[in-house]
């Protein structure tokens, strides 16, 4: 049998005393890491009303859009392969749709390549034509989203809503609430290589 | 005017408490016991002109004062002028300080403790008092004016013009804002290394008056929510309702503890860990409430600003305190005998099922937060996740606490405890009858259980203790006892008022009636009153049980000018087995939609949080 | 004495024993309920539009909409399970109220059970050395 010498005493000793200190900082510890997690979160303005899409980095759902102007157009999938395209989700009843309205004729003038999407979600169709005849139509397809099936498929909760689809048919980028210059030119530009 | 001396109230109540806090370094001059103690009083003082201040504002509806302007409205019933004072951010944040200040007062009249440690104790909470001024200052100044000549205000919210919610904040804030004493206490015990039987028991007073009020403040909120919001639900696991059940829990584990552990004096190391855990859950709750980083029904206007100044706080509080805990706590010499089980074990037990309760619910808390940090999606951690983690964890708790305080602390035997076997299994078998005759359901049978267990356990425990002694005397000996009863009674009155809810939808024209078992309500008329400040459409039901009249119920609809909202107001008749609750909806041709909920035993809740609130009272006087 | 001993963790192991008994017999067949599975599901469901309401509880035309969703595909003997996995891939795991059992969530779900599971452990394991 081991005779148990001061030596061994005096390490458990030591080695107890040092669980302590450590599971006597654990609290201490604990704070610093929760806190560095909200710091992060509070410095990166996340808004809690704005969350993040589930689609990005998801393919474009199936779409088989009716043309506004046309009833016997459809736009589907097949149409927008290897194009760059920026769908937008409005409806003539939505105010803050009309306040980011001229933003798309210049997004059109910058990037002709761009193709837009204008999806009229929850409208009447004459609605939706007064109000593009009278505001313009920058939108290179307007396609007809009466029930809100389109927008289900988006997850759209709340108008407006802008996608940004790349040449590989992902989302790579969403935007909740009228769309601004600033906010084109800082989050969606450089998205736009 | 009024706006600059509620300014000038804030700006001196700092530089009193700034005067406290130096002259607390230079002792042993003669004067210098006088002036801390003026320089307390003084902050007190101002401090409390400062609230009135900005109550005389809001009174005489002032809306050059920028805060004002935003939330109040001169066609406001006084009563919700008063306490709109508080209805807001800013408002709210000078109660706070108000109160944390006068917790500082009334404990300078403590006469037990000795004088070193009293002093320092004060000193720590004008520490804490002066960071939250600061705060105050600097990102929610109640005290800003308005640029230009404004005739009216942006009124208040029609939702918070309500009584319970008017008592709500400052009954709360005297619970958790109380935590800041105990903390102090701490402190102070520690670094002068004096958690002796003095500090014991002076900690357990303010910490059990503080739990009772924070009980009260929370209950009051979920009363309010249960007669406001729409389908009887009473708790809704929102982050804001959680952020102030943390502190209750870590409160509740620590009034066990110290009341207790008094005479023995042991887990001193834990004790004091508890005392600083309690606040800091508080500055941490504020901080999930005030910087807007949460959803939630009841969030304040928010601003990161402000996030950030309350998370650096919340660090520099925290972080100290737990620093001079690393470092200056010691450990009791006594040992815990531990057994299975007596009365040791099942404190520890209790300690561990709270925490744990309390950690999940933080953890639940904040985990979208640390989800999204890392992965950029958003997840949400609501009431299934709470329900399904927090009472299971809960449940080994609830059992113990049946027998707990007739346990002893020497051996691990239950005296008497045939009988407490007996009383088990009758239990047990009452418990699925009723829910075998009623509607069984899982949890349902283990509520009603542990309920009457808990409530049979306690009251065979005052039998078994029983001996001849007065009225007074009867309370104090058997304190732990009636709480338990409390709780038990409130664990049917969840139970019952969850499980077994019956809900009925029917669309009546006036005249009409709907049958419910023997009860049946009718529509007798509908009519529309103009009343101060809101236009109120109310239907009147009358109740039947069996053919004789039991009440009149009156569901209303409230429109309010002003701020052009609309409120459905439930039609309640309360009674002790139940709740009849109805909710107005939507007229439809000439009938009107209407949804009935039976509420059972919902207010045994309520009358098992008051025993416990009265309990927590008395245990304050306990020697 | 040992008898005593086991005597003693009666009062704690009786009612469940009882319980586990019961739930044999009374255990009740799930019944085709439209109305209430489309409340048992709402409730699980957030607002999108709301502040932190559920879709159950909200008025909001969000709110309706979905309630009609569910209501058609319960109609077509869609299960709880596939209705809500549709909703997710939409509109994220924020939808629900209760935490997916996927990777990153496993922490939340198990953790509490752990730490409660250890400290009793723990505690057992000191009582024996006492």
């Amino acid at each position: 049998m081991a005779r148990c010498n001061d030596n061994d005493i005096v390490w458990t000793y030591r080695n107890k005393k040092k669980m302590k200190k450590l599971l006597l900082s654990l609290p201490l510890i604990i704070i610093i890491l929760i806190s560095s997690f909200l710091l992060i979160y509070l410095l990166q303005k996340k808004d809690p009303n704005k969350p993040p899409s589930a689609l990005l980095n998801e393919n474009l759902p199936e779409i088989n859009l009716v043309n506004l102007f046309n009833e016997e157009e459809i736009l589907s999938n097949y149409n927008l392969k290897e194009k760059t395209i920026l769908i937008n989700f409005f409806a003539s009843w939505c105010a803050p749709c009309k306040v980011e309205h001229p933003l798309f004729f210049d997004i059109k003038k910058k990037h002709p390549n761009l193709y837009l999407i204008g999806i009229d979600h929850k409208d009447i169709k004459e609605d939706a034509l007064k109000y593009l005849n009278e505001e313009g139509n920058p939108y290179d397809y307007v396609g007809v989203d009466k029930k809100g099936s389109v927008g289900l498929d988006f997850g759209v909760f709340g108008l407006p809503e802008t996608f940004l689809v790349n040449s590989s048919g992902k989302i790579i980028y969403k935007y909740l609430g009228p769309l601004t210059k600033k906010v084109f030119k800082n989050e969606i530009k450089p998205l736009l290589k | 005017m009024i706006s600059l001396i509620g300014f000038g109230g804030l700006i001196f109540s700092l530089l009193c408490s700034i005067i406290l806090i130096f002259i607390f370094f230079i002792q042993n001059k003669k004067y210098s016991e006088t002036i801390f103690y003026y320089a307390l009083y003084g902050s007190v003082i101002s401090i409390i002109i400062s609230f009135l201040a900005l109550m005389f504002s809001y009174v005489s509806s002032d809306f050059s004062n920028y805060n004002v302007f935003q939330n109040s409205h001169s066609s406001k019933p006084l009563l919700y002028k008063i306490t709109g004072t508080w209805g807001n951010h800013e408002g709210s944040m000078l109660l706070w300080l108000l109160i944390m200040t006068f917790y500082n007062l009334f404990f300078s009249f403590n006469k037990k403790l000795d004088d070193d440690l009293k002093k320092l104790t004060i000193f720590f909470q004008s520490s804490l008092y002066t960071c939250f001024v600061l705060f105050v200052l600097f990102t929610s100044n109640p005290f800003l004016s308005t640029s230009i000549e404004i005739k009216e205000g942006l009124g208040l919210n029609p939702i918070l013009q309500d009584p319970a919610l008017a008592i709500h904040p400052p009954m709360l804030y005297t619970g958790y804002v109380g935590f800041s004493l105990v903390l102090s206490l701490a402190l102070a015990g520690l670094i002068l290394n004096k958690i002796d039987i003095k500090w014991i028991k002076t900690t357990k007073n303010w910490t059990l008056f503080c739990w009772s009020m924070l009980t009260g403040g929370i209950s009051l909120g979920s009363y309010w929510a249960y007669y406001e919001l729409g389908w009887g639900g009473w708790w809704f696991w929102d982050p804001v309702e959680n952020v102030s059940l943390m502190p209750w829990i870590a409160g509740l584990a620590l009034v066990h503890t110290l009341m207790i552990t008094q005479k023995e004096q042991l887990l001193k190391r834990w004790i004091v860990f508890l005392s600083i855990l309690c606040f800091s859950l508080s500055v941490f709750g504020t901080f999930l409430v005030r910087s807007g980083i949460l959803t939630s029904v009841h969030s304040f206007a928010a601003d990161s600003s402000r996030g950030i100044f309350i998370l650096i706080l919340f660090l520099v509080i925290t972080g100290f305190s737990f620093i001079i805990f690393i470092f200056k706590s010691t450990d009791s010499n006594k040992k815990l005998n531990l057994l299975f089980i007596n009365k040791s074990s099942a404190l520890i037990v209790n300690n561990i099922v709270m925490l744990v309760a309390c950690i999940t619910i933080l953890l639940g808390t904040i985990y979208p937060i640390i989800i999204e940090v890392i992965t950029n999606k958003r997840i949400s951690v609501g009431a299934p996740y709470f329900n399904m983690t927090v009472l299971p964890i809960l449940l080994p708790g609830f059992l113990l606490m049946s027998v707990a305080p007739a346990l002893s602390w020497q051996s691990n035997r239950l005296p008497k405890f045939k009988n407490y076997l007996i009383l088990f299994i009758l239990m047990s078998i009452l418990s699925s009858l009723i829910t075998y005759f009623t509607h069984f359901n899982v949890w349902g049978f283990i509520g009603i259980t542990l309920g009457l267990i808990v409530i049979g356990a306690s009251t065979l425990s005052i039998f078994h203790n029983y001996a001849k002694y007065n009225f007074k005397q009867f309370f104090l000996r058997n304190n732990a006892f009636i709480a338990h009863i409390g709780v038990g009674i409130a664990i049917l009155g969840v139970t019952c008022s969850s499980v077994f809810q019956t809900e009925h939808r029917r669309s009546l024209n006036i005249g009409e009636s709907i049958n419910i078992g023997k009860y049946s309500l009718r529509l007798e008329d509908t009519k529309i009153l103009e009343k101060n400040n809101y236009q109120e459409l109310l239907a009147y039901f009358s109740l039947y049980e069996n053919d004789e009249i039991l009440s009149k119920i009156k569901p209303s609809k409230r429109y309010y000018h002003v701020s052009k909202m609309i409120t459905t107001e439930a039609g309640i008749y309360h009674h002790w087995l139940q709740d009849f609750y109805i909710v107005l909806g939507n007229q439809k041709d000439n009938k009107w939609d209407i949804k009935i909920y039976q509420n059972p035993l919902i207010n045994f809740i309520w009358l098992g949080v008051m025993i416990m609130i009265l309990s927590g009272l008395i245990g304050i006087r306990k020697k | 004495m040992k008898l005593n001993l086991y005597l003693n963790k009666l009062p704690l192991i009786l009612p469940i024993l009882i319980l586990c008994l019961s739930s044999a017999l009374f255990t009740k067949k799930a019944s085709a309920d439209i109305e209430g599975d489309l409340k048992k599901i709402s409730l699980k469901l957030r607002c999108m539009t709301c502040q932190n309401q559920t879709i159950y509880d909200s008025d909001s035309d969000f709110s309706k909409d979905i309630k009609n969703i569910i209501k058609e595909k319960l109609t077509n003997n869609e299960e709880e399970k596939e209705i809500i996995d549709f909703l997710i891939q939409r509109y994220g795991e924020y939808i629900i109220f209760e935490p997916q059992m996927n990777v990153k969530n496993i922490f939340l779900w198990y953790f509490p059970f752990i730490i409660l599971a250890l400290s009793l452990v723990f505690l057992i394991f000191r009582i024996k050395k006492n």
